[in-house]
């Protein structure tokens, strides 16, 4: 008996493992061709080794497109959105994880709700919106600034200026971002706040020496999934901005490879390579506190 | 008499509409160990968060060293806590978790290092300093978070629970240490534990609190001897004592209680001829009902027997009651068999039809 059932579980490994081996290709697979495509001299759109090493393909990215502008615009409005959603989802999470008023389920699953509903559907009334802040803002600071009108729009405008990618980027990772950071401060006991109470810290510094290491592990995976789905977002930039000068990334290959006359691989596939960098940097990052122990003072 | 180190007068605390603490007057003496016992949601956290600033003060007077502070905020109040969970910061080395309330004052880095130094010897986690709370065992935490407490200098230490979170023979352990420490500080400590035990052997004063309610407040001796009433009564004293509901009956020499059971035993040396025919509860502790060939009082037969080689618990059904005894000694006696039990008359207990201890 033991050994058919031994024989049996060996088999199922086998099976488990040949599976997880086809899937596992099956996901790496575009990664690699891309990475080889990006240093191949001559690319082809099937999966091949380099026939010779070349930069090439980079130093036009950087060279001949736009590829520095676009990376820093990404980097910039990404991270400026991610570092509002930690504060104000590091703020606000504490607030509804805390609060006892009668509104806060009904809070919470309202702003889950926004999280499900496509983005793309939202977009028609959120560009009006923003279209009518725009020319408000503009009216106010047309008559301040003269001159430098087109630029200071460039950095406040709503549409068609960072200002306004910011806001509606980190709105868009806020609900989720909240959510996470609600059910991690659940998970800190009050006792750690009313002990600092008692060794004489002030709300500032409650905040400052104990929330927020306490609230590290937490406020990482909010920051990380806030920068990763703004990073990958393609469709705000693309209907909010429209100055060369603005684009972001994603629009930058999404522009190179819509060109009719020739597609170049070589160069597509280096854009999307650095494309990539950030956010496997963004990850390994925040994976030291993902998996920071938390075992704490509260076990015993 | 000196000005008690806390004074709480008539305090009341309600949450919404239910009220938790229903008027406590108590005084805790300086360098008194005071424990808080009572059961579980009875009030005793609530109470003791009150002390500390850390729950408001609904109705009455909370004074301290001479001085109402109602409304003085928590960390000017010169008290210290230990919590249940001890709430150690988990970001932070031991060293520094000690050493937190002074680096909250600014106290320069070398004084900070001698008074968590001084501590820590204390304390004995001097060879600990540089480790995370996560690398500590339990009973490690424990005294860093006594640590925390002591570095202030405290005139008033709370503690919730502090043992809970221990198994039985760290508690015990760490039930000697507190009780050293204060020896050797000092301090005013107010405890709060639903264990009766652990307020047995620490308490220099136990309050015993039911439903928001003091229901006695003496010395652990005092409360064992003379419980007030029958939720005292049951309890104090490990194992519970047993309570008996039946009335005083009345005789040409003298007056008896009478269970409902049907057995009967006289009532010496008190003078209840006024209570006779009353409906009362008759309480014995176990040491004080023992296996016996003369003077015997009942019998009963036996239900589960606990050989404990000094001791023998033994578990006796009488009627609708279950009488605990226990016995000196190892008593070889069969489960289902009868045993004859004499009843130590100078020790009885007797409780009026509310519950409250009848002196006459
Ligand atoms: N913040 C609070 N809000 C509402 N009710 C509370 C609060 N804190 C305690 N209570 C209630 O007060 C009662 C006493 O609680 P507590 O003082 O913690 O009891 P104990 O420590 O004796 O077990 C319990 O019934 C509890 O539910
Ligand atoms: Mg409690």
């Amino acid at each position: 008996m033991a050994g058919i059932s031994e024989k049996r579980s060996g088999a199922y490994t086998l099976l488990a493992y040949v599976t997880l081996i086809v899937i596992s290709i099956f996901c790496v697979l575009p990664f690699v061709w891309m990475a080889l495509a990006s240093i191949d001299s001559n690319v082809q759109l099937f999966l091949k080794w380099p026939d010779s090493v070349t930069f090439d393909h980079y130093t036009k990215v950087f060279a001949e497109e736009n590829g520095v502008r676009w990376f820093a615009n990404s980097l910039f409005t990404v991270l400026s959105a991610t570092f509002i959603v930690m504060v104000v989802a590091g703020l606000g999470g504490y607030a509804l994880s805390r609060s006892k008023a009668w509104w806060k389920q009904p809070f919470l699953y309202a702003i889950l709700l926004i999280r499900v509903l496509p983005s793309t559907a939202l977009l028609v009334p959120l560009y009006k919106i923003l279209l009518t802040a725009n020319n408000g803002i503009g009216t106010v600071l047309r008559p301040l600034v003269g001159e430098h009108y087109r630029f200071v729009m460039q950095l406040f405008g709503f549409i068609d200026g960072y200002l306004g990618l910011i806001i509606v980027l980190a709105t868009g990772q806020l609900p989720l971002a909240l959510w996470i950071m609600k059910v991690f401060f659940d998970g800190v006991p009050k006792d750690y706040e009313e002990a600092a109470i008692l060794d004489g810290a002030t709300l500032v510094q409650r905040i400052r020496r104990v929330l927020i290491p306490l609230a590290l592990p937490g406020l990482a995976a909010a920051g990380l999934f806030a920068f990763m789905s703004a990073w990958g977002d393609f469709l705000l930039p693309l209907i909010l901005l429209s100055s060369p000068e603005l684009q972001t990334l994603p629009i930058g290959l999404f522009r190179a490879f819509l060109r009719v006359n020739e597609i170049d691989y070589g160069l597509l596939a280096a854009l999307a390579t650095i494309y990539l960098i950030p956010a496997v940097i963004a990850f390994s990052f925040a994976r030291r506190f993902l998996v920071q122990t938390f075992s704490g003072g509260v076990k015993g | 008499m000196t000005t008690p180190m806390i004074q709480l007068s008539g305090v009341r605390k309600s949450f919404g509409s239910a009220e938790i603490i229903k008027g406590v007057d108590i005084a805790v003496e300086d360098g008194e160990f005071t424990v808080f016992v009572g059961p579980s949601g009875c009030g005793k956290s609530t109470l003791l968060r009150m002390i500390a600033g850390l729950e408001s003060i609904d109705g009455g007077d909370l004074v301290l060293n001479g001085k109402r502070i109602n409304d003085v905020p928590p960390d000017q109040r010169g008290i210290a806590m230990v919590f249940q969970s001890y709430a150690l910061y988990p970001h932070m080395t031991v060293a520094q978790n000690i050493g937190f309330s002074l680096d909250l004052k600014k106290v320069p880095k070398a004084e900070i290092a001698r008074e968590v130094g001084r501590v820590s010897e204390l304390l004995q986690l001097s060879e600990l300093l540089d480790r995370r709370p996560a690398e500590l065992s339990g009973g490690q935490r424990q005294r860093v978070a006594i640590g925390r407490a002591i570095i202030k200098q405290p005139r008033v230490i709370l503690f919730d629970e502090p043992l809970s979170n221990l198994d039985a023979a760290l508690r015990v352990q760490m039930r000697a240490e507190l009780q050293k420490l204060h020896q050797e500080l000092k301090p005013t400590i107010v405890y709060v534990t639903h264990d009766q035990v652990e307020a047995m052997t620490m308490a220099t004063r136990i309050v015993v609190l039911n439903k928001g309610k003091v229901e006695q407040w003496d010395t652990p001796i005092e409360l064992y001897n003379n419980p007030v009433n029958t939720f005292v009564a049951g309890f104090i004293g490990s194992p519970r004592m047993n309570l008996v509901p039946g009335t005083i009956i009345g005789d040409a020499t003298g007056q008896s209680f009478k269970a409902n059971a049907g057995w009967t035993t006289r009532l010496d040396n008190r003078s209840l001829a006024g209570a006779i025919g009353q409906s009362v509860t008759l309480g014995m502790r176990p040491e004080h009902i023992q296996p016996a060939i003369d003077n015997v009082d009942l019998e009963a037969t036996i239900a589960i027997v606990e050989r404990l080689g000094a001791e023998t618990y033994l578990n006796l059904r009488n009627g609708d009651d279950t009488l605990l005894v226990r016995a000196q000694g190892d008593l070889a006696l069969a489960p289902g068999s009868t045993v004859k039990l004499a009843l130590n008359h100078g020790a009885f207990h007797l409780f009026d039809q509310s519950g409250r201890a009848i002196t006459g």
